[in-house]
């Protein structure tokens, strides 16, 4: 009995908000604590918007800002992404792990000059029917090997 | 016949190279050799050896219950940007109208 009263009470504060926006209570909570306000010092975060270097851009372009934002950064930890990090719920998708591994190969070349690894190794496998298409030819001289 | 993967990834690297030696031309830029690895690595597993597009098309097209993957499917894969949606959109019109005058001929 006592559940059920707990129930219908928790059912009441539902219908106080059963639009898609904020009750009034809500609204002074997300007011106090989490709304960031000029006088909080800090800059409103704001993600990067997609953009295509070799294509015409066709996504919205970014607002006016008001006031200074900070642009969330994807690459500037990037020494830390070469390993998997922490899950909680959510594991880890093939297209993350693309990504780390894509790290670390990165990270073991980094100090490599002049001749590549990467390219030493997979010259010796090149067939040149594979890749043999038409406009393709201006760049043929640069298969051959030295 | 079957490929191997380094003989596809050779192939992948090769081409990659060339569309490098492109954009240079293009943009006044220098690629290292390690970078267009980077690329090309990034390029080859993009295609399907760690199931990305691949796995997406058949996922794609069993949602819409079919075997054959089709332009549709293609096109899903644009779908988080306009312009590169539009560019396909583009692009796979201009193969079917090709497609169907190549038809005519015959």
């Amino acid at each position: 009995r006592i559940l059920s009263k707990e129930r219908r009470s928790r059912q009441k504060r539902m219908n106080s908000h059963e639009s898609w926006s904020l009750s009034p209570e809500e609204f002074e909570i997300w007011d106090r604590l989490y709304r960031i306000k000029q006088s909080d010092g800090i800059k409103e975060p704001v993600l990067p918007q997609v953009q295509f270097e070799t294509l015409e851009s066709l996504e919205e372009t970014a607002k006016p800002q008001e006031g200074e934002v900070r642009e969330l950064s994807l690459s500037e930890w990037s020494i830390w992404q070469n390993h998997p990090l922490p899950t909680s719920l959510v594991d880890h998708s093939d297209r993350c792990h693309l990504f780390i591994s894509a790290m670390e190969m990165m990270e073991l070349m980094r100090y490599q000059k002049g001749e590549c690894s990467y390219e030493q190794e997979l010259q010796p496998h090149l067939r040149m029917e594979d890749v043999n298409i038409p406009g393709n030819k201006r760049n043929l001289s640069m298969a051959k090997p030295p | 016949l079957p490929r191997s993967p380094q003989r596809l990834k050779a192939a992948v690297h090769y081409t990659v190279g060339c569309l490098c030696r492109e954009v240079e031309e293009d943009k006044d830029v220098q690629f290292s050799k390690q970078s267009i690895a980077a690329i090309a690595e990034i390029t080859f597993r993009q295609c399907g050896t760690a199931g990305l597009p691949g796995e997406c098309f058949l996922v794609l097209c069993r949602h819409a219950k079919r075997t054959t993957v089709t332009t549709e499917d293609v096109k899903l894969l644009a779908r988080r940007s306009n312009s590169l949606l539009k560019y396909i959109t583009q692009k796979s019109e201009e193969l079917a109208s090709s497609n169907t005058e190549k038809k005519k001929k015959k």
